[in-house]
């Protein structure tokens, strides 16, 4: 594992990294952080802070303007596109509108990322279908996304996240769509993914979901970090 | 289980609909096989034409009063005969001649026309005489004696089956291009459609080669079968002038016919060209759609 320059390890860090569309007002501002492994933490702040443009820029879907992002040991910046998804496969995304593929099945969904590095569907189906188990959808596996519930689509989403063994997990909202008892349940997942060894970073503005676990918060506000 | 068995297109069918390029693409090749078609029927017309022209020279003696017709005949045919290369002389009479030119002047006092006498040759095509000796030695007894070798027509058949030939190579290229911008099209619009699975993919750490051959597989079976489709409608439209053309005995439609039913030496080669259209055609559909697919994916962070 990586260490920075205290000698402490860390998975991801920020070094006044900024961010900006085009021509447009920067809408991060000097955002420095750093992640462990193994750690897990909440990203908040209101509508529009900033939260969604951080995220993006850590599975790799933006690069900063300016500042230095470094992911697995790597210089993100300066990386060539055609590392991207190396180091994307060791990300694991969920999103606060599932994103699943609505012409595939659960099962299918869930196994996308292994099919795409390239595995054998008889080498991934038991693990698939254990992993699948596990968030409770066993008996949905061949159920396509349109008929599923939001807690159940949202569970299918996370598992798609993890099923590559990834080894930080962003999430975007994830409790956004489903009612507070499901939200309960999904950030236990999250929790027993991190006791497990993954590191968990979920950005939320839901208070409630805050007070049910003691992790540190990066607040964001106009584009500017406060760890709280 | 249903999951067990094969798993399901990343990009099904339905989300990239390409029955509009397959029609396109098939017209296309269509009309190649057509271009090339006309090509082949041209050159194998133009070949045979030839090759009876290329058999036989005619040596003309003018009627004049200081001459002596049938010494000159005599002598004419005595040292065409001893040529190398020679295979048959036959001095035509005059009644031949007058057959000749009946049709431009009318029959009646073609007696007092001085009618040129004709001596025609038979010449070995496979090695023919030369031509250049042979008239020389037919100047040196005969000086009013004229040859012609038939050359000039010769050269004139196989200067338009090679204009011909340009101008369906020049066609062939434009429905090459044609082919290739539909491509390009389809491609760009298949990928629109289909912007929020490529992000899904690209997130989940798909390179551009696993987005790009998800796709591409559909664009070569397009061309595929846009290709059998063209080649089937190509052949069958050649088949067809063979067959009804028959009562119109020009060079073309007999041409046409010969390919079919009474194919030549070196014409099943002739008939492999076809086979090029549609081979052209999925090579076109799949790398054209490659490269579309990465540039634009190459667009994308």
């Amino acid at each position: 594992m990586t260490r920075n320059e205290s000698g402490i390890e860390v998975l991801l860090q920020l070094d006044a990294v900024g961010l900006r569309y085009g021509n447009g007002p920067e809408v991060l501002r000097d955002v420095s952080f750093t992640l462990a492994p193994g750690q897990f933490a909440f990203l908040t702040g209101a509508s529009g802070a900033g939260k969604t443009s951080l995220l993006r820029l850590l599975f790799l879907a933006l690069k900063p303007t300016r500042g230095r992002l470094q992911m697995f040991g790597q210089d993100v910046v300066s990386l060539p596109r055609k590392s991207l998804p190396g180091l994307r496969r060791k990300v694991g995304v969920v999103f606060q509108d599932f994103r699943l593929l609505d012409h595939l099945s659960t099962f299918d969904n869930v196994a996308l990322p292994l099919r795409i590095q390239g595995q054998a569907p008889e080498k991934y189906a038991s693990d698939v279908r254990a992993l699948l188990d596990w968030v409770g959808l066993g008996d949905k596996l061949d159920a396509l996304p349109p008929v599923l519930s939001g807690g159940e689509k949202q569970r299918a989403a996370i598992a798609r996240a993890v099923i590559s063994k990834p080894q930080i997990i962003l999430a975007d909202e994830p409790t956004g769509n489903v009612d507070p008892s499901l939200a309960r349940r999904l950030l236990h997942l999250f929790a027993e993914l991190n006791r497990q060894g993954t590191t968990v970073l979920i950005a939320t503005h839901d208070e409630s979901l805050l007070r049910q676990m003691k992790a540190p918060v990066l607040h964001l506000e106009n584009g500017m970090l406060k760890q709280v | 289980m249903a999951n067990m068995s094969k798993p399901g297109a990343i990009i099904p069918k339905a989300a990239a609909p390409l029955r509009t390029l397959t029609a396109v693409m098939a017209v296309m090749c269509f009309l190649a096989v057509l271009a090339v078609g006309a090509m082949l029927l041209i050159n194998r017309a133009v070949e045979q034409w030839a090759s009876g022209l290329a058999s036989e020279v005619t040596v003309q003696l003018p009627q004049l009063s200081t001459r002596d017709m049938d010494k000159d005949l005599a002598s004419l045919t005595q040292i065409l005969s001893g040529i190398e290369g020679v295979k048959g002389v036959t001095v035509l009479d005059r009644k031949e001649g007058e057959k000749l030119v009946a049709p431009w002047i009318g029959e009646n006092g073609l007696d007092a026309l001085p009618i040129p006498r004709l001596i025609r040759v038979v010449v070995d095509d496979k090695r023919p005489p030369d031509f250049a000796a042979m008239e020389k030695a037919m100047e040196e007894a005969v000086p009013t004696a004229r040859l012609d070798t038939h050359r000039r027509w010769e050269a004139e058949l196989r200067r338009m089956a090679s204009t011909l030939t340009l101008l369906s190579s020049l066609i062939l290229g434009l429905i090459s291009a044609s082919a290739i911008a539909m491509v390009i099209f389809a491609a760009r619009a298949v990928l629109e459609a289909n912007r929020n699975v490529v992000e899904v993919l690209h997130i989940a750490g798909a390179d551009d080669n696993f987005i790009a051959s998800q796709i591409n597989r559909r664009f070569m079976s397009t061309g595929l079968w846009a290709g059998v489709i063209g080649l089937v409608g190509g052949v069958l439209t050649f088949f067809g002038l063979g067959h009804w053309g028959v009562a119109e005995n020009n060079g073309v439609a007999s041409a046409a016919r010969g390919l079919f039913y009474l194919p030549q030496e070196g014409d099943w080669r002739a008939l492999a060209w076809f086979l090029l259209v549609p081979l052209a055609a999925t090579a076109i559909a799949l790398v054209t759609s490659r490269i579309t697919l990465k540039r634009m994916l190459g667009e994308v962070r």
